[in-house]
């Protein structure tokens, strides 16, 4: 059987940290594959109800169909993300812009913090019938639950990044006579951009499950509603393709997210501050060579 | 500025200097809403007059009393589906910090399962376990997975080596070793991912009721809506912010006795205790 191709002879290979690791892929990849070789007989010999539980190798025909074949899921795909990517830009805005603004003012602060409480405990999903029913169907509404949906996570991140400023540095600041603005743009948010940073990927995430909620509701179009068609005709096969799709999509997501961490909050990392400081360097000389 | 001897002068400047500027704000914006609608500034039907919302909640929790049934059941599923998810993930969480080798074969699945958007299996959840209770219950418990694992996990593996070194040296057994050292230093970050993991699973079981159920106060939510009926449609979000926030706070007391000593006067109310209990054993 393929599984036992996959596990090397013990006795051929000597550990090395290479062979060690090539040799722990390969069993990973073996344990993959006996799940899903024990998947596919459970469902061929009846153990599993292939019109509930679809075959793996149905699962990779409907990925074929949908991408290639009849291509459908292209459009519902740029459907839904076009939207996640606007109401994720629109939410971090609205949660940059008010967290900062919240985080100066303690009056504001004050009096909004039962209304935050509140807000917090409220699932924001939940509203999405009540914004389709004020905005209509369509994409305004869409945009609106996504909005929504992420504007709470860079919200609360860049309050919490702005209030834990460090009061030496602020003292540093302050006897150095640095105006508020100053104060603001080089000293509170460079060290809020971690805890901003996290806040984003955060609100990225929750920005497409509410596109995803948005659409079950309104069944228009999108990937959400193409799952939904598809688990309604019983062609499960397909809505799993759908699933694995933005399984592929949320790992994209995450590291996307990691590569604009390590640019935007380069000091995090090993060696960051001296690629960046011998970028600048080389930018500063630049025009003087030339 | 005020007589801190007496409670009653206490509680009256309480009252006077922090809690009535909050309760004239929110009048005071509740009146120009009101006078929004009224004015036709705010279209009523998108945005129903407070009076009208007030109307709807006292029609929905007292009059006719149709809330509770749907409220009962969305905790319900919540509840349910977050033990189930919890006890998965702690179970699970607490394996991989016994054998380095589970742990390797168990996370890439776990990361996997992170990274798909969970709500997104709401239709196929609802094929296999019908439009009843258990669709709802086995979301929310996919869902507030996740969390919960991670940071149980996290908790066990990172921990003090000084201390760790203090237990061998003393000669902990194994056992000693996880439940008095390990499973203490863990329970602060347990606890922060079981909170975000009650959250989920509230979320969890609400989108399930959107997709397809009879009962619950997502379905009470989407019907209302597409009746244009917004006021009652606020009303029973207002459930909703009750249910998370029973949850919430539930969690938070939990939290405050469990993991004690993170809080100072709770460290010295459990060393009272434990002294008391202590004396009456001599």
């Amino acid at each position: 059987m393929a599984v036992q191709d996959a596990i090397p002879a013990p006795q051929a290979v000597e550990d090395t940290a290479g062979t060690v690791r090539r040799k722990r892929i390969l069993r990973h990849a073996g344990i993959f594959l006996t799940l899903i070789l024990m998947w596919e007989f459970g469902s061929r010999i009846g153990w599993l109800d292939p019109l509930f539980y679809p075959r793996p190798s149905n699962i990779m025909r409907s990925f074929w169909l949908i991408y290639f074949q009849n291509g459908n899921v292209w459009y519902h795909l740029y459907a839904t993300m076009s939207l996640v990517f606007l109401g994720w830009i629109g939410g971090s805005i609205l949660g940059i812009g008010l967290g900062s603004l919240v985080g100066f003012n303690s009056v504001l602060r004050r009096f909004l913090k039962p209304y935050v409480i509140v807000l917090e405990a409220t699932p924001r999903i939940a509203v999405a019938p009540l914004l389709i029913a004020a905005l209509g169907f369509g994409a305004s509404s869409k945009i609106a639950i996504i909005v929504l949906v992420c504007f709470f996570a860079p919200f609360i991140n860049t309050l919490s990044g702005v209030m834990n400023v460090d009061e030496d540095r602020l003292e540093l600041f302050r006897s150095m006579r640095a105006s508020k603005m100053q104060v603001l743009r080089k000293l509170v948010l460079p060290d809020a951009v971690p805890i901003i940073m996290a806040g984003e990927r955060l609100a990225l995430t929750a920005a497409l499950s509410g596109a995803l909620v948005a659409e079950f509701i309104q069944r228009d179009e999108g990937i959400g509603s193409l799952i939904l068609v598809y688990t309604r005709n019983l062609n499960m096969a397909s809505a799993f393709a759908c699933i694995f799709t933005l399984t592929i999509l949320g790992f994209l997501i995450f590291k996307g997210m990691e590569k604009i961490d390590f640019y935007v909050a380069f000091w995090k990392y090993e060696g960051g501050r001296e690629r960046v400081s011998a970028k600048r360097r080389a930018a500063m000389e630049g025009p003087d060579h030339a | 500025m005020h007589n801190k001897n007496s409670p009653a002068t206490f509680w009256v400047f309480e009252f006077i200097f922090r809690v009535l500027p909050h309760l004239v704000l929110f009048a005071v914006l509740i009146w120009l809403w009101e006078l929004a609608v009224g004015t036709g500034f705010i279209t009523s039907i998108i945005i129903p007059r407070p009076s009208k919302i007030g109307g709807a909640i006292v029609e929905l929790y007292i009059t006719e009393g149709t809330i509770y049934r749907h409220f009962f059941i969305t905790l319900t599923e919540a509840v349910v589906g977050f033990l189930i998810g919890a006890t998965i993930a702690i179970s699970l969480a607490v394996s991989s910090s016994l054998s380095e080798t589970f742990k390797r074969y168990v996370i890439p699945y776990a990361i996997v399962l992170n990274v798909t958007p969970g709500i997104a299996l709401t239709p196929v959840i609802i094929a296999w376990f019908g439009y009843g209770m258990g669709s709802k219950i086995a979301l929310a418990a996919i869902i507030s997975f996740f969390p919960i694992f991670v940071n149980t996990l996290t908790g066990l593996v990172q921990v003090d080596e000084d201390r760790e070194e203090l237990f061998q040296s003393l000669g902990a057994t194994n056992y000693q070793v996880f439940r008095k050292f390990r499973v203490p230093a863990a329970l602060p970050l347990m606890f922060a991912g079981l909170k975000i993991g009650l959250t989920t699973a509230l979320i969890g079981a609400v989108v399930a009721e959107f997709a397809q159920a009879t009962d619950g106060v997502g379905v009470l939510m989407s019907r209302f809506s597409f009746q244009l009926n917004m006021a009652a449609s606020l009303a029973t979000l207002m459930s909703m912010t009750t249910i998370g926030l029973i949850l919430f706070y539930t969690m938070e007391f939990l939290d405050d006795r469990i993991v004690f000593w993170r809080r100072e006067n709770r460290r010295a109310a459990a060393s009272r205790a434990r002294a008391r209990a202590w004396k009456n054993q001599l």
